[in-house]
């Protein structure tokens, strides 16, 4: 009965091996597909609960000051027994108020008055007593030892040179290597002068370049024409110096004016530190008011002590404020790359597509162009650093970065649009040309729009994979830090190309090589998040394109 | 046919003389001379893969676009000018010599777009010129009544017949000397093959037609001359009534009887 039945029935499963070995195949693979989709989820979760605790308030607000301000050292501070977590324009705003509010309580203390008027009193007298004719003929006088020392200096150079054998063993050195000698003697002194007339550095710098030839040739004829252009030099650029000085004493009695109207704490601090910087410069120190601003400086450090009060916090490194100038920096790179890589792979693909005639060279360039998909992208980061940011001498800029990225989505956008190009009916092309059109109307009117969906499509999504690569900006176009947005403080329209970004992907790496705290993850995944949202947008953005076009040319 | 006036006495249209031609290294015509006349329909019928398509490709030098297909022997003349000659831009030829291909193939653009497309790549601006050009063809091509309603729909919302005559209307509006059609009823109906065989004979008043066709009623109803192909060679060329009432090649005989192909 049961042989009877197998027989007629030809389709009853008969061969159990072959269906266990089914059910295996469908195990394993449903299996292995679940970890992947584990995996995946993982993933996202981690970054998604991570980053929302960034991304978004304690009330379930999205937290525009993340997406809106610029990455700032976080500040910790312990204040009257309670913990806040201030981002530097917050900490400083805060130490602010607390000393506007020491320097109210200050003034209630006489002593404070007593010292308040005897401070005024002295910078009244300070600005009087110093004159300008003064402080020229000090100037002057200043000069005129600096070209005594100097002389004196050369002079002894030149007597070393001539005399080098009987010299060389004061030096422990042959006779032969004294001219070398004295050339580093020059060089370290001219150093030394730049330290000390800062204001001078770039025509001291273009001096020493100058003469660094003659330097090493030296003879003490050469070393007479040193010494007479460096005196040259100093007393051409006197006025500079003059300048320089009546500016800053300028600056400095507005400063003390203010303070005089209006003391506050913040005045006064200005003041403070424009002080400070006044006494540090060499030539200006020697007055004949020296004493009253010894006591000046006396009071103000006294004030300073009284009334300034420390918080002290705990900083971490970039946790505080957003990732505006990030974003902002990521979208421009991705744009700009992806426009340059759409331009070149669309003509690239339109040449060996439409034009090329197949054959060995066509092959070798598909082969190298497919190669090319496989380099590591650190690879791409040091032939941009080669070819953009130091041989066209574009520094880290914008636009070596927009190069750099579009070469590495170059072989995705060539590929695919050479795909896209091919498969376009053959129809179209044969009855555009038998209309009487030549080859490049052919393309431009029957092939390419048909083409663009999949272009397109391939090199948003092939944009997308790249901008989240670290590698390829960090030597070209990606700043560790920058507050300023690239549209800012442009002097001239094209310095929009030339100027350093910062990056989402460049930003996490920064963050993760500075010790880890709980501030700095939290930032990460916050930057994190936030990239991911921007690749979904525009995963999105070629699914609308492609949809829309599609609909478009139905064919 | 037209009475009163033998076919053999029109003016040529494209003379082909001994023209062979290859692809790579195999040969698919092989010493071809024939001479169209001008005003007439001439049908090319032969088995497939017999090189039908191939010549009537050589009209318009389509066949340059392929790689490695080259002529190897012979030429074709057209209006007494070597169409292969240096001078020759195959751009204007192309404009002069309208083709239908065997696959309707509109853009896909708009009714209104794909007629108008050949006068926008040569250059045409006129809105007002290319309107009246536009209807023009669409009438010629017995289209007009049917979309002049919806000139701004999709060319794929046609029905294949349809499509058939749009690409004919667009190959009209450029106003040719010569058109080729490549088995322009392949894919229709009864009706609208009738209607297409309507249209053709219309259009033999103002236009040389050669028309490459698979149906041998078709190729008695409509066309004055036939030439039958076969494995590359042109085995009889002569006037349609004489080819199907009194071939003189068996082959031929075979051929339109049905014994083989
Ligand atoms: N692009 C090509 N490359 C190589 N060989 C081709 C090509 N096109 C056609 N051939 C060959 O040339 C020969 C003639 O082809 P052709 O298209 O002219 O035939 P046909 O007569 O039009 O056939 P059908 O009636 O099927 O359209 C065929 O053997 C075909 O295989
Ligand atoms: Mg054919």
């Amino acid at each position: 009965m049961k042989e009877q039945r197998s027989q007629s029935n030809r389709f009853s499963s008969g061969n159990n091996r072959m269906v266990s070995l089914e059910k295996i195949v469908f195990g394993i693979t449903r299996i292995l597909t679940y970890i992947i989709l584990f995996c995946a989820c993982f993933i996202f979760w981690d970054i998604i609960s991570k980053g929302s605790r960034k991304l978004f308030t304690d009330d379930g607000f999205i937290n525009w000051s993340f997406l809106s301000q610029s990455p700032q050292t976080l500040h910790v501070i312990e204040h009257n027994g309670e913990i806040s977590k201030l981002s530097s324009d917050e900490y400083f705003k805060f130490k602010e108020e607390l000393s506007d509010s020491a320097w109210d309580e200050l003034n209630t203390r006489d002593e404070f008055t007593k010292v308040q008027k005897r401070l005024k009193a002295n910078l009244v007298a300070a600005t009087e007593v110093t004159s300008n004719e003064l402080q020229k003929s000090l100037l002057t006088s200043f000069i005129q030892d600096e070209q005594t020392e100097a002389t004196e200096k050369f002079n002894y150079w030149m007597e070393l040179l001539e005399n080098a054998s009987s010299h060389a063993p004061d030096f422990q050195v042959s006779s032969e290597d004294i001219p070398y000698l004295v050339g580093r003697f020059i060089l370290s002194f001219l150093d030394q002068t730049k330290l000390k007339y800062s204001l001078l550095e770039t025509e001291l710098s273009f001096f020493q370049a100058l003469h660094y030839p003659k330097i090493d040739h030296l003879s003490s004829q050469s070393i007479q024409k040193i010494k007479l252009a460096y005196f040259n030099l100093l007393e051409e650029h006197l006025h500079k110096i003059w300048e320089a000085y009546i500016a800053e004493k300028k600056n400095l009695k507005e400063n003390i004016n203010d303070f005089l109207q209006s003391p506050s704490s913040t005045s006064f601090s200005t003041l403070e530190s424009q002080i400070i910087a006044y006494m540090e410069n060499p030539l200006l120190l020697k007055e004949s008011s020296a004493n009253l601003w010894e006591a000046i400086t006396a009071d103000l450090q006294w004030i300073g002590s009284e009334h300034r009060i420390e918080v002290p916090s705990k900083d971490y490194a970039y946790s505080g404020g957003g990732i505006f100038p990030a974003i902002a920096g990521t979208i421009l790179l991705v744009g700009g790359a992806m426009l340059i890589a759409l331009v070149l792979g669309v003509c690239c693909a339109i040449f060996l597509s439409e034009y090329g005639k197949s054959g060995k060279f066509l092959s070798l360039v598909r082969l190298s162009i497919l190669n090319l998909a496989g380099v590591p992208s650190i690879i791409f980061g040091l032939f941009g650093m080669g070819l953009f940011v130091i041989f066209l001498d574009w520094n880290v800029s914008i636009i070596a970065g927009w190069f750099t990225l579009a070469f590495m989505v170059l072989p995705i956008v060539i590929t695919a649009s050479e795909e896209s190009l091919r498969s376009i009916p053959k129809g179209f092309r044969e009855s555009s040309l038998a209309l009487g059109s030549t080859k490049w109307t052919m393309i431009r009117t029957s092939v390419l729009p048909y083409a663009m969906p999949g272009i397109l499509t391939s090199a948003i999504l092939g944009v997308a994979r790249v901008a989240g690569e670290t590698a390829p900006i960090m030597f070209t176009a990606a700043f560790a830090m920058r507050s300023e947005l690239p549209w800012e403080g442009l002097e001239h329209w094209t310095d929009f190309f030339f100027q350093g970004v910062m990056a989402l992907p460049y930003h996490i790496y920064v963050i993760s090589k500075i010790p880890q705290n709980e501030y700095t993850v939290d930032m990460q995944y916050g930057t994190a998040l936030v990239f991911l949202i921007l690749v979904f947008l525009l995963a999105s953005l070629s699914f609308i394109i492609r949809s829309r076009l599609r609909r478009k040319f139905n064919w | 046919m037209i009475k009163g006036k033998k076919a053999f006495t029109y003016p040529v249209a494209i003379d082909v003389k001994d023209l062979s031609f290859s692809y790579g290294k195999t040969e698919v015509l092989s010493s071809i001379s024939l001479q169209i006349l001008q005003n007439q329909v001439t049908s090319f019928i032969g088995p497939s893969g017999c090189g039908k398509s191939t010549l009537l490709r050589c009209f318009n030098r389509m066949n340059e676009l392929i790689e490695h297909a080259k002529i190897t022997q012979g030429s074709v003349l057209i209006n007494e000018l070597d169409i292969y000659e240096k001078s020759i831009d195959p751009i204007e030829l192309r404009k002069r010599i309208g083709m239908v291909f065997q696959n309707s193939n509109p853009f896909p653009k708009t009714i209104y777009q794909n007629v108008a497309y050949g006068l926008k790549i040569q250059g045409l601006k006129n809105k007002r010129k290319i309107d009246e050009i536009v209807e023009d063809s669409l009438q010629k091509a017995a289209l007009w009544d049917e979309v002049k309603d919806r000139l701004n729909e999709n060319a794929y919302e046609l029905s294949g017949g349809q499509q058939q005559r749009l690409c004919i209307a667009r190959t009209l509006a450029v106003q040719p000397e010569i058109i080729l059609m490549d088995e322009p009823c392949s894919s229709l109906d009864p009706v609208a093959t009738a209607r297409v065989e309507e249209l053709i004979f219309n259009l033999k008043q103002e236009y040389t037609i050669v028309i490459v066709t698979h149906n041998m009623q078709q190729a008695g109803r409509i066309s004055d001359l036939t030439a039958f192909f076969y494995l590359g060679k042109l085995i009889e060329f002569d006037e349609t009534k004489k080819i199907f009432i009194n071939p003189k090649m068996q082959q031929t005989e075979d051929y339109i009887s049905g014994k083989f192909g």
